[in-house]
């Protein structure tokens, strides 16, 4: 595991639904401007555990941290005087299934920055600009900015989403299994500006291919019933696992 | 560049103000409906419940409830005790102390007595009207969710239910003006001058005049039936389409026809679902004035609908008194004085409290519905 | 049991379908119920069309007779008269208000001390009536029931002053010896106190001192409401003759149709004699053709007097209108004075243009259909059952439904949308399971309760809020009609924020979830998800829940029909926000109101049908456009 600076620091995390314990004890640090992944079978609690670093959960009822902390920078982000909006402008996510707002390719690029307060035309016109190329999309749209993003297709909507994650330039990048509702074209593009992405921003990653964690990733965490089974970089994970839980995973004994 | 310590924030989130004013709006916006509802309710139960209910034994005053609708005459004795009686106790009073002086007599129409007549009749006109509606508008139901396949009829029909449900009650009173009262066909040895069209039938003279059904029982519940159709038929079909696929296809693939498949495995489980949207249906025709008030609606009455008829038969052809109707006779036909307060609150706190037990009802209903039937 | 079932039923093949089957039989039973929607749809457009269409050439022969008998003629100088007569009762007023608002002082002490021994009198008069009458009839020996009656009298006496009203221009002291004066009152005694007829004289010394200084007003409003007898007189001589000639007319067109019908029972009579029998009755009961001709030249004689006198009228009118005043002192009276010379220029202008429209003016002009079809959409009168002319213009009616949903819209939009974000977007569960069933349950009061509220509680509570000082700043306060537009709107408004707020409510949370959690992961707040991105999502939908509101607001009938205060005239738009507190008559209680009471088959019951094709086809526009929107939403 290359060891650079740490972005996520995660220290014995619980976290439930109502009554559904979903996390038990979690412990991992992500380290910065690399790609890591989650990875392991359905329910095990990877989608969850990212959607605690930019406490988007907080959005369901009932869900609710039930033991120990998450640290950005060192900063605990379940702290009572965290500023949500900010530190999800620092955090940008990327869902599973694309999903624009049903407004022009402009306006959703520049949806964060209006609701941070930026309306300056000309600020904004630039930043769009940038966000757009960097999520290799510049090309395909500049001459219908303001044309509805539902035209658009699915791998090009779900660049416009990350376009429009990282038009605010977040440190941080969550990734809900961004792939899993395009076709193999499609994502191979995607996998093409992770890479290009990750010398700028920490990306986490969560997929169910465990070909695109090889192909992509620094680090990869293997997850099973809330517990991380096993953590380290992703050469090693695969090729040499400790757990045997990993081993059959990886190896496609189940899933 | 990023600075972590930006992630925490000093004194209240930005915009925190903004938000709370937000919300405060909207908030106080609901609140306020939630508030004039409550008044509206507190104001008819505090003028209302007075007049059905009494602090004795039986605790309800039944003859509000029983006894028939009378002009109400107020006069004082010559001791100058004041009397409110109803018409017919009040011939009684003549009778009893004839020659006695009476003085500062006034009389107040509709006042006097109970509201049995209304009540009946409203009853009367919900039952005949749900009977009619619910055996169409279940069986056109059936067909649209069981049956039906894209075609331009069933376009046709879907667009016609669609254009009933919004068509203004008033355009339904005229409606059932035109066609029932004057139009629809009796059979009679007497056609009426103002017939359509009248074919004899060659049987004792009888003839099939066009001539209507006159302003009745029949054309009220007819027309109210009319109305309540689409509402039916809507509410019934989303019953039937909650009923899982794979029961029909279970029963099918068993070998059942089509019509024991929705007999024995659709029907009894949207049963429910129907019955309880037809409750609120209820509240919606019990309700209705407008398209009443040409077609079966009458102001006062002597007697009660059952009374005087030389066959049980005539109660169809005859005029009713109705709540609706009554409510409407009592706000907008006589001034408010402290004599008329009675029947005028009470009738709408019956009124209202028929409607809310009826919605009421529909909305527990549902309730036990929704968690009794998952599948 | 089916005929499958049956095992001597042998058919070629046991899958192939045999001709007609008990299945069938029950597919086409279903599906001819549902076609019965078609067929009721069908119906109702068939005899509203059959009852509807009659009215256009009915009408049409009403304008005609209305032309030829020379009505349409008189009412061209009558317009004018009745112009005159408006403005003359608008100068009155100001010139009152003027005065009384000069002596407002003495005017609210009077008025306020009659008041007072009104209410007095008011809710003692009928024990004090018995007392009297009992003691009037000295014969009756029963000493006994006249004690009774005067304890009586004593007791209601006692309540009565108890419950007396207020008096806030009045002295404590004064007040305490009306009050006084009145208690000790003898039984028989039936003038008004002392006290109050002084005031009463005070306010009217008042009133005659502060005239002193008006003289000049009060002789220039009377030389102009002078000004137009002479037209007056001409206008009525003119009345009795053409209203002779139009009844004329009316009967020969009865005896006629009756005429028509007794050919039709003839041609369809089977037997030779009596067919011969109601011929010849046919024959003569043909009707003399009235003579039309004579009157109307008659009255055709008349123009140069009514060129005459307009002229007169008009020299008298632009004269006067340099002779008033500026403006006033008082508030009301100058905006009385002001809306008389605001509407003045329009008024001579008028009586400009009428020598020319009455020299214009043709007997035997032609009324062709489409007058009475564009009479009928453009009229400004609703006038029935008068001895003069019928119109069934239906502007009033159609002023008074828009406003009234204009009020209900403004006041529901708002509340029902705001509360569906509110209930949807920020309330808690607990609040969410507390507030819906609650609006939901207003929509089940029936319509009729809610006209009742308003025409008992509503409309009476309003009144008496509009008295208040503080409110006079309000246009149209303190409010001259219990019951009008905007005490309608209000309770419409109630009627349909149910419907808006269930619709919209629906909306937004048919919007995906997914868009919400993205714009939060973006940083917005709630508040900023909830406006930029839920309400947008939503928009079509909360467009069709206000659409479908309206078109409940524009259908329903018996709230409009209790508390619009049921008046068939245009509103007076010139009182601005004012005009809300105007009474109105609607689209729908025109129907609810009149249908009773018209003969069948009558040009206004033909009228009352129209405008139901009217509010039917109106209100579909409004449904389809608001399924479009929904529709679109879907996709």
């Amino acid at each position: 595991m290359v060891k650079t600076s740490t972005a996520i620091q995660i220290n014995n995390l619980s976290f439930a639904y109502g009554a559904k314990q979903v996390l038990h004890d979690v412990s991992l640090e992500i380290p910065a401007r690399q790609v890591t992944a989650f990875i392991g079978p359905s329910g095990c609690g990877k989608s969850t555990l990212l959607r605690c670093f930019n406490r988007i959960n907080d959005r369901i009822p009932g869900a609710k941290l039930t033991a120990g902390s998450i640290l950005v920078h060192d900063i605990d982000i379940n702290r009572t005087d965290i500023d949500l909006q900010e530190l999800r402008r620092r955090i940008g996510m990327v869902f599973q299934k694309y999903n624009p707002f049903a407004k022009s390719i402009y306006d959703n690029v520049a949806f964060s920055l209006r609701a941070a307060g930026r309306t300056k035309r000309s600020v904004l016109d630039g930043i769009v600009e940038n966000a757009l190329k960097n999520a290799a999309l510049w090309d395909e749209v500049k001459s219908r900015l303001h044309a509805s993003a539902f035209g658009l297709s699915g791998g090009q909507q779900q660049r416009l989403c990350i376009a429009r994650a990282i038009a605010n330039q977040p440190e941080i990048l969550l990734m809900d299994e961004p792939c899993a509702a395009l076709d193999p074209l499609a994502t191979l593009k995607i996998e093409e500006l992770l890479s290009e992405l990750k010398k700028q921003y920490t990306i986490i990653i969560v997929t169910h291919n465990l070909a695109q964690a090889t192909r992509c990733s620094d680090n990869t965490a293997f997850m099973y019933l809330g517990k991380v089974i096993e953590y380290g970089s992703t050469m090693q994970l695969f090729e040499n696992p400790k757990e045997p839980q990993t081993e059959a995973y990886v190896t496609g004994k189940f899933g | 560049m990023f600075n972590p310590e930006n992630l925490i924030r000093k004194g209240l989130p930005k915009g925190h103000f903004k938000d709370l004013v937000v919300r405060f709006v909207l908030a106080g916006l609901t609140y306020v409906v939630v508030l004039i509802a409550a008044l509206l309710f507190a104001k008819i139960i505090m003028d209302g419940a007075p007049v059905l209910f009494k602090a004795k034994a039986p605790f309800v005053d039944f003859e509000f409830l029983t006894a028939k609708n009378e002009t109400l005459h107020v006069f004082d004795d010559a001791q100058g005790n004041r009397h409110q009686l109803p018409a017919s106790r009040y011939n009684d009073y003549l009778a009893k102390y004839e020659g006695a002086p009476i003085f500062n007599e006034q009389t107040y129409s509709y006042s006097g007595g109970g509201i049995a007549g209304p009540i009946v009749g409203t009853a009367l006109l919900t039952i005949g009207s749900m009977v009619l509606a619910l055996f169409f508008g279940v069986a056109a139901a059936i067909y649209l969710s069981e049956y039906a396949k894209q075609s331009p009829f069933i376009h046709a029909i879907r667009l016609a239910i669609l254009n009933l449900a919004g068509i203004p009650s008033i355009v339904f009173g005229l409606f059932g003006f035109s066609v029932f009262v004057l139009a629809v066909p009796v059979i009679t040895p007497t056609p009426s001058d103002r017939s359509l069209l009248t074919i004899p039938l060659h049987i004792n003279h009888y003839v099939m005049s066009f001539q209507g059904w006159n302003s009745s029982l029949m054309a009220g519940c007819a027309t109210l039936a009319c109305m309540i159709l689409p509402v039916i038929i809507t509410a019934s079909e989303e019953s039937l389409r909650a009923v899982p696929q794979g029961f029909r296809d279970a029963s099918l693939a068993m070998g059942a026809t089509r019509w024991q498949t929705i007999r024995k495995c659709v029907l009894p489980f949207s049963l429910p679902g129907i019955l309880t949207s037809s409750l609120l249906a209820i509240t919606r025709v019990a309700g209705e004035t407008a398209p009443i008030m040409f077609t079966a609606a009458v102001a006062a009455k002597d007697d009660l609908p059952w009374q005087g008829l030389k066959s049980p038969f005539d109660i169809l052809s005859s005029q009713v008194q109705a709540l609706p109707y009554h409510i409407y006779t009592l706000a907008a036909r006589i001034p408010s004085s402290e004599y008329t307060r009675r029947a005028q609150y009470g009738s709408v706190f019956v009124f209202l409290l028929l409607v809310a037990s009826l919605s009421v009802g529909s909305m527990i209903l549902r309730a036990k519905l929704r968690s009794k039937l998952k599948w | 049991m089916s005929p499958e079932e049956n095992p001597s039923d042998l058919a070629p093949h046991r899958f192939q379908k045999r001709g007609f089957s008990y299945e069938r039989a029950i597919k086409y039973f279903f599906a001819s119920n549902a076609g019965l929607t078609i067929v009721i749809l069908a119906l109702i457009i068939i005899f509203l069309l059959k009852e509807g269409l009659g009215f256009f050439p009915g009408y049409q022969r009403e304008l005609q007779v209305y032309r030829i008998a020379g009505l349409e003629f008189v009412d061209i100088s009558r317009k004018n008269l009745t112009a005159h007569e408006q403005l003359t009762s608008v100068l009155n007023r100001a010139y009152y208000a003027e005065i009384n608002g000069r002596c407002i002082k003495q005017m609210r002490r009077s008025q306020e001390a009659s008041a007072l021994f009104n209410a007095y009198t008011d809710q003692t008069g009928p024990t004090r009536d018995l007392v009297l009458n009992n003691s009037q009839a000295a014969s009756s020996p029963n000493s006994e029931m006249l004690k009774n009656l005067k304890a009586n009298y004593e007791q209601q006496k006692a309540k009565a002053l108890a419950s007396l009203t207020a008096t806030p221009h009045l002295t404590q002291m004064e007040r305490r010896d009306l009050i006084e004066s009145v208690r000790s009152r003898a039984v028989n005694d039936t003038d008004d106190p002392l006290f109050v007829t002084t005031l009463a004289e005070e306010f009217t010394a008042a009133q005659h001192k502060q005239a002193e200084p008006l003289q000049a007003l009060r002789s220039t409003i009377d030389s102009f409401s002078s000004a137009g007898s002479e037209l007056s007189s001409l206008v009525s001589e003119m009345t009795e003759s053409v209203i002779a000639t139009k009844e004329k007319i009316q009967g020969a067109d009865i005896l006629e149709k009756d005429r028509k019908t007794l050919l039709a029972a003839a041609s369809g009579a089977k037997d030779p004699v009596e067919r011969e029998k109601l011929m010849t009755e046919a024959r003569t009961s043909l009707a003399d053709k009235p003579d039309v001709e004579g009157p109307i030249q008659l009255l055709l004689e008349h123009r140069p007097d009514c060129i005459k006198a307009h002229t007169a009228l008009r020299d008298a009118s632009t004269r006067i209108i340099g002779q008033l005043p500026s403006s006033l002192t008082q508030l009301e009276a100058a905006r009385l004075l002001k809306a008389a010379r605001h509407s003045w220029p329009f008024f001579i202008a008028d009586l400009e243009k009428t020598p020319a429209a009455i020299n214009a003016w043709k007997p035997d002009a032609p009324v062709p259909l489409t007058d009475s079809i564009s009479s009928f959409l453009t009229g400004k009168d609703w006038v029935t059952g008068g001895e003069w002319q019928d119109f069934y213009g239906i502007l009033p009616l159609a002023a008074g439904s828009l406003m009234i949903s204009i009020v209900a819209l403004v006041l529901a939009i708002p509340t029902g949308i705001g509360a569906a974000v509110y209930v949807n977007q920020f309330a808690s569960p607990w609040e969410q399971s507390v507030v819906k069933p609650i609006i939901e349950f207003i929509q089940a009061i029936p319509s009729v309760v809610l006209g009742f509220i308003g025409i008992l509680v509503f409309g009476t509570v309003l009144r008496d809020i509009s008295l208040w000082d503080s409110l006079q700043w309000i246009p149209g306060f303190p409010l001259e009609e219990r019951l009008n537009i905007f005490t309608a709107g209000c309770l419409l408004a109630l009627m349909s924020i149910p419907t808006i707020f269930s619709l919209a409510e629906d909306a937004i949370n048919n919007v995906p979830s997914a868009y919400a959690e993205a714009s939060e992961a973006l940083g917005a707040s709630q508040v900023q998800t909830t406006f930029r991105v839920v309400i947008p999502a939503a928009f079509s939908g909360i467009l069709a829940a206000v659409l479908l509101g309206f078109g409940r607001v524009i259908g329903e009938t018996m709230v409009v029909l209790l508390v619009a205060g049921n008046r068939i005239k245009i509103p007076d738009f010139t009182a601005g926000l004012g005009t809300f507190f105007q009474p109105c008559h609607t689209l729908t209680g025109i129907i609810a109101q009149e249908l009773g009471e018209v003969p069948m088959g009558s040009v206004h019951y033909r009228a009352l049908f129209v405008v139901g094709i009217l509010l039917f086809a109106v209100v579909l526009t409004i449904n389809a456009t608001a399924h479009r929107f929904v529709n679109k939403m879907k996709h």
